[in-house]
């Protein structure tokens, strides 16, 4: 990756601490970082390290307690609720571990649903979902909804869903969490090939090392710090 | 998001819990059914009773008198007298559209072996005309120069026989008189009358012979305003007046000192009608500040619209009632909806739906309810209104034109209310929606 594209992710100097009673907990604890454009990021580390609450910020789903956020230009931190469903809107695309698609509608309706809340006419958007679906493989699936689907077919409508907008950034919590080791490559591969067509910036949460192996550098975060920033000179061809 | 989308995210939300919104929905058509047949009670009895009124002479006539009793002071200030002038000015206060003389006089009639005490009213065309008088034969008099009486519904009934004095509420049998064909006589003059029944000196009067314009619509038994008079035109019957009595006074009108018949004609009354109901108590001070006594059933209208306000009042808030408790309902069902729909509402959060278009969708959906169940409660009310009188007109024998009465504005306005309730009782669950995290859509379950 070219280091000197420009950055489209800061942190700085983060901190979010929970209260739970009396106690106080410390999920991020001091955390900078920047992600430049067009970068395929990892985020890793143990169960309850604080890998969650880190995308949910930086997807402005959550307030900071202390420190910046400033994603695409747009300092998160200072936004309103309202201001903060715009910017997902615009700038967004999510992809969950349980899939979370919408059980009464059909895949096609599912990938269009983002296109539905800029206010797309229904022809135009459901167009656009049925090529993002042929994109992720999916041409004969377009009328089935999840329940009738498996769950790779179902992660790729997520996929589909998230990259309808041709959004700047993607998160994605543990994509692959709820998927065989088998699918989850497959998926994964799928979602870095299209995003590196489309020059966007992924950023993944994931337990897995070796699926952590897919990505130009790898967050290792432990007690809410960074403890190691890993970067991989060239995407391995090879290991798919 | 456009507004399609969002009425077609609301209605296949609806269609989703089928059962459960027919239930709600059925809460809210019992609501705005009763609340619009209860209403609708007391709009029919308020029509009814309206109507009767208008029976009674009608809503926006006043009549005006002087009570300046002009028998017993011959030295009566012919300035406060009703002459022509005065009604002329009552005409030209705003609002009255007829402003007519009464000229009544009291004749007597012949007939084959009857005879009859008639009350005569001479009034002015227009008058006539406004009466709204309903005719079952010939005409209303018309403007004609020699005399035509106009007979209401009861006059038969004033009928006796000359010879036992028994009149039909005694005998049950209506006088054998056609008063449209019969030459019938009259008799003006009834002093020179009565004196010389007792006073063989006396000569009788002249009798005249007057044809008859027309008959009143309407049974014996029937009462309507006017039904016991005898119309006539007042031009015609002032000629007739001034024939008859020459230089002499007429009955009824007052006299100068020395016992002298004046120029002019006097009234004791004014038959004034009025533009709209509304202006009747207006038009009626105008009258009394010009020194007369003037009176209508304002008045009593008036209590009975009170009266009827009231009814409605304590039928409308029965009603309001069994509402208010389809109002808990869809605010209920509205409220497990979101519960159920948690993790939904948040993926669309993350997906970027607007906060304003979620509160859109929720409370569209209550208006939903309220408004099918708002449309089906008013065929339910149409349905009811109907049965309820049809049952009771055929007790009351038909008297009533209608126990129950919906208006097109209450239709309109039960619609617009129902729908109103809805939303207001999906607005709480609606921003509670819109408050929900997003971050319920993250946690896996
Ligand atoms: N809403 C919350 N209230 C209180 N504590 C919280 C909340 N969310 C997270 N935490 C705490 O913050 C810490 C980090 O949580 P986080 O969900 O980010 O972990 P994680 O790295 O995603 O773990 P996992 O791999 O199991 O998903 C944990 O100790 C957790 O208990
Ligand atoms: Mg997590």
């Amino acid at each position: 990756m070219d280091s000197s594209a420009q950055a489209v992710i800061q942190v700085k100097n983060l901190y979010k601490i929970f209260r739970v009673g009396e106690e106080k907990v410390r999920a991020l604890n001091g955390v900078d970082l920047t992600i430049r454009r067009g970068e395929f990021c990892a985020i890793v580390g143990t169960s309850g390290s604080g890998k969650s609450t880190m995308l949910n910020m930086l997807a402005g789903l959550e307030k900071p307690t202390k420190g910046e956020v400033i994603v695409a230009g747009e300092h998160l931190e200072r936004m309103s609720e309202n201001e903060l469903v715009r910017f997902r809107r615009e700038k967004v695309g999510f992809i969950f571990q349980s899939f979370n698609l919408l059980q009464t509608m059909n895949a096609i309706e599912n990938v269009a649903l983002p296109l539905t809340f800029r206010g797309v006419d229904k022809k135009t958007r459901e167009a656009r979902a049925e090529k993002m679906l042929k994109l992720v493989g999916l041409s004969t699936h377009t009328k089935h909804r999840p329940t009738e689907m498996s769950g790779g077919q179902q992660q790729r409508v997520g996929v589909a869903r998230a990259l309808v907008l041709d959004p700047e950034i993607i998160f994605a919590d543990e994509p692959t969490g709820n998927l065989d080791s088998r699918t989850s490559e497959e998926v994964l591969g799928l979602m870095r090939r299209v995003v590196q067509e489309n020059n966007q910036t992924m950023v993944m949460v994931t337990h897995d090392r070796h699926l952590a192996g897919f990505a130009d550098r790898i967050f290792h975060i432990s007690d809410g710090k960074i403890v190691k920033i890993e970067e991989q000179q060239e995407y391995r061809e090879d290991e798919k | 998001m456009k507004f399609s989308d969002l009425l077609r995210m609301s209605a296949s939300n609806l269609l989703r819990r089928k059962l459960r919104t027919v239930l709600t929905v059925l809460g809210v058509l019992i609501g705005t059914a009763s609340i619009v047949v209860m209403i609708s009670l007391g709009l029919g009895l308020q029509k009814s009773s309206l109507e009767q009124i208008e029976q009674y002479g009608g809503l926006t006539t006043i009549d005006v008198y002087n009570w300046t009793d002009y028998y017993s002071s011959s030295e009566t200030d012919t300035d406060a007298l009703i002459d022509d002038e005065v009604v002329e000015a009552i005409g030209a206060i705003p609002h009255v559209e007829v402003a007519s003389p009464i000229l009544s006089v009291s004749v007597m009639a012949k007939f084959g072996g009857y005879e009859a005490w008639l009350t005569v009213c001479g009034m002015s065309q227009e008058a006539l005309q406004s009466m709204d008088i309903e005719v079952s034969e010939g005409s209303l008099p018309t403007d004609s120069d020699t005399l035509e009486f106009f007979y209401g519904n009861q006059v038969i009934t004033d009928f006796y026989k000359a010879k036992t004095y028994e009149y039909y509420w005694e005998t049950g049998e209506l006088p054998d008189v056609d008063l449209m064909n019969d030459s019938i006589f009259f008799i003006f003059d009834t002093d020179a009358y009565y004196n010389s029944q007792y006073d063989s000196s006396v000569s009788a009067p002249k009798k005249y012979l007057v044809p008859a314009s027309g008959l009143m619509a309407g049974g014996v038994d029937e009462y309507k305003d006017n039904c016991y008079y005898v119309l006539a035109d007042i031009d015609a019957l002032r000629a007739q007046l001034k024939k008859v009595f020459k230089n002499s006074v007429i009955p009824g009108q007052p006299s100068t000192k020395s016992g002298k018949a004046y120029k002019d004609i006097y009234y004791e009354e004014v038959y004034v009608r009025v533009d709209d109901m509304n202006n009747v108590s207006e038009v009626m001070e105008e009258i009394q500040n010009m020194g007369y006594t003037a009176s209508s059933n304002a008045e009593w209208m008036e209590q009975t619209q009170q009266q009827m306000s009231m009814i409605q009042l304590v039928l409308g808030g029965i009603g309001a009632v069994s509402l208010f408790v389809a109002a808990i309902g869809i605010a209920n069902t509205m409220m497990m909806s979101i519960y159920e729909r948690t993790k939904e509402i948040g993926i669309i959060k993350v997906l970027g739906c607007d906060l304003k278009d979620i509160r859109t969708m929720f409370l569209m959906e209550a208006g939903f309810i309220g408004f099918f169940g708002g449309l089906i409660g008013l065929v339910l009310s149409e349905i009811i209104s109907l049965i309820i009188n049809q049952v009771a007109g055929g007790a009351s024998g038909g008297y009533y034109s209608g126990i129950s009465y919906i208006p097109i504005w209450l239709v309109g306005v039960a619609l617009v209310f129902a729908v109103l309730v809805g939303m207001l009782a999906g607005l709480f669950p609606a921003l509670r929606a819109m408050r929900l995290s997003p971050l319920a859509a993250i946690r896996n379950e």
